[in-house]
């Protein structure tokens, strides 16, 4: 109890819906720059959970290869060079191409992303697909993303239920065999995955031995960059070699310079902080006005402007942290329920936390330097 | 300057003071040669009917307007272009009385009295704290620390307010109508209480009122009139011997600008 006296704090909890009206304003802009930036991020991230789950620490693919929809495909027999290399623990092939998914429940015809993978060792690392590989061996079977928008039909459902699921696809009727999560993102509604041998009946144009994306992985211990320059020279300028971080760097890249997404939703995000900026500048300003006697009365006393900017200072991050904590909340709840909607990664990521923290500090005081101009008005010489 | 200081050095003293308020043709004069000297422990009461400069005297004396025009010594310090950190300085030295109490209606009376040691970080915040609650004991306040101040009486916020005035141990006090806003027996307790705790503390007192009700408890009275001291008396008790040859010089300046 033997504290200094908290003035800030006890001045700005006077009046309550003052207060009130003050942390909602913190709170619709700290929850406004939540979404833009988790929406953008997500967008982002869906576009790269493919590179993200090769089992590998290496990618080659065409040097002309622009992004995933619209690869460059190029021989297995320039990848399967690598097999030799002590470094190399296995390569693997991976196939992609749009193929039309006629729905089988109401005839429409969608456009999905397909992959033809290795059947007999792993090239993705996706939860319960190795387990179901055996499956793809069989003729004319596929592996459906559970995370893929409802406009496909309720395949999912269907499975679950153990009734069997005939689409046609690329006009070929095809018997699913199970499900892998995957994930729709910016191109894509959702995904499939056949084997190899399947994949060329899906695209009988399609030369045997054109692959999309080889994967590479490496004996333990080896040096990564250092493989991965050798690998470069070794095959030449037709395709690129790249870790899995630079091969998703060039997707990202495609998608940025591509989409407005990332302006979009800056700009959005730049809403939500001069939203927060003008309405705390608004409640920081009335309350200095209100309190202009009492300030008067306190620099006649002998309070320093210093004292008095500080004790408004100090409301500004009272009421940036009052606001960022249950802004995110419920940020965190409507990113759940956005997941849901969407099938978009949306995640509360801590780093993203802290730089929003401090965003939202910021953004109260310079609101709060803002108004504190307002206390060269309280001339202590009114006081008597 | 004023260091080699005697017991009697005064407190305020003020020689030639003119002040005006607007410029060119709006200029109006409020203060005309004003002299006027106060002694430690003196409590001495400014009145004088509304709009003759009191105030504006107040307001010079406490540093929270700047000296156009003549010498004013407070505490030692000297008002003539005094730099806003020395008249901070000044007013920390000063305990202010005012009106209408001016208490911060969010704090309760211990707050209010307690954060006047936010201008004395060398007092810890326990002391600050003890010390505050021995100044409401003693306005009668003791039982009242904790009550938010929209629940005290006009009197008692009064009486906060001059917990709050005297706890930072001022050198001198400066009070502006104090009693003017509470009915006449709480204004005579205020009054009392604030003579009272002056004498034991031995603080000079300067206080502006029209309150007749009040003049009794001065050592002396000056009356201002239009903007000039016009008559400076010694009063009804004690009268303190070392200043009289400073009356006298009031009195002929009275004399002079009247």
């Amino acid at each position: 109890m033997s504290q200094r006296i908290p003035l800030a704090w006890l001045q700005l909890k006077h009046e309550k819906m003052k207060l009130f009206a003050a942390v909602a304003g913190v709170m619709v802009s700290v929850v406004l720059m939540w979404m833009q930036l988790g929406l953008m991020n997500a967008l982002f991230a869906s576009a790269v959970v493919f590179h993200g789950s090769l089992d590998g620490e290496l990618a080659v693919i065409h040097s002309q290869y622009e992004h995933l929809l619209h690869s460059k495909a190029y021989s297995s027999r320039l990848l399967y060079r690598l097999c030799g290399s002590p470094e190399v623990a296995s390569v693997s092939a991976i196939s992609a191409a749009l193929v039309e998914w006629k729905n089988p429940w109401n005839g429409e015809m969608r456009s999905m992303q397909c992959y033809g993978i290795e059947t007999d060792k792993s090239c993705l690392n996706l939860p319960g697909l190795a387990e179901q590989l055996h499956r793809l061996r069989n003729t004319d079977e596929f592996l459906y993303d559970k995370l893929a928008r409802p406009r496909f039909g309720d395949v999912v459902g269907a499975h679950e239920h153990r009734e069997l699921v005939e689409p046609e696809i690329n006009r070929r009727k095809m018997k699913l065999a199970g499900t892998i999560d995957l994930g729709a993102s910016f191109g894509v509604d959702g995904n499939l995955l056949v084997s190899h041998a399947n994949f060329l009946r899906l695209f009988p144009a399609r030369k045997s031995g054109a692959i999309d994306v080889g994967v590479v992985k490496l004996q333990p211990g080896t040096d990564v960059e250092e493989a991965r320059e050798h690998f470069q020279s070794m095959l030449g300028k037709e395709v690129k070699v790249l870790t899995r971080k630079q091969y998703a760097d060039v997707e990202l890249a495609y998608w940025k310079s591509a989409t407005p997404i990332g302006i979009v939703f800056s700009a959005g995000t730049a809403v939500g902080f001069f939203i927060g900026f003008i309405v705390v500048y608004q409640i920081l300003y009335t309350d200095v006005s209100n309190h202009l006697p009492h300030y008067a009365t306190m620099k006649a006393m002998g309070f320093s402007t210093r004292y008095l900017y500080r004790l408004i200072i100090e409301q500004s991050v009272q009421l940036a942290v009052l606001g960022f904590v249950p802004g995110t909340i419920l940020a965190a709840l409507l990113y759940a329920v956005l997941r849901k909607l969407t099938q978009l990664p949306l995640i509360v990521e801590p780093t993203r936390g802290v730089a929003l923290a401090v965003v939202t500090v910021l953004m109260c005081v310079f609101s709060g330097m803002l108004a504190v101009r307002k206390l060269n008005s309280a001339d202590p010489a009114d006081v008597f | 300057m004023e260091q080699n200081s005697t017991p009697i050095e005064p407190v305020i003293r003020g020689e030639g003071i003119n002040f005006a308020f607007g410029q060119g043709e709006l200029r109006k004069q409020i203060l005309f040669d004003v002299q006027l000297q106060i002694q430690p422990g003196e409590i001495v009461l400014l009145t004088g009917p509304s709009g003759s400069g009191k105030t504006t005297l107040l307001t010079l004396i406490a540093g929270l307007r700047t000296l156009q025009e003549g010498r004013l010594e407070v505490l030692g310090h000297s008002l003539s272009n005094a730099s806003e950190a020395d008249l901070l300085t000044l007013r920390r030295k000063i305990g202010f009385i005012f009106q209408a109490h001016n208490l911060l209606p969010y704090l309760t009376a211990l707050q209010n009295v307690q954060v006047m040691f936010d201008l004395h970080p060398e007092v810890s915040a326990k002391d600050g704290r003890d010390r505050a609650i021995a100044m409401l004991n003693q306005v009668g306040l003791g039982e009242r620390l904790n009550y938010a101040v929209a629940r005290l009486s006009g009197g008692q916020k009064q009486r906060v307010a001059i917990a709050r005035a005297l706890v930072g141990s001022p050198q001198i006090v400066l009070a502006d109508e104090p009693t003017a806003a509470l009915d006449g027996t709480s204004g005579r307790e205020v009054v009392n209480l604030l003579q009272a705790l002056a004498r034991e503390h031995k603080r000079p007192i300067l206080m502006v009122t029209h309150d007749a009700r009040v003049l009794d408890i001065a050592d002396r009275i000056i009356e201002m009139q239009d903007g000039r001291l016009v008559t400076d008396s010694a009063s009804l008790h004690r009268v303190k011997q070392p200043y009289s040859k400073e009356t006298g010089d009031e009195r002929h300046l009275a004399a002079v600008t009247v």
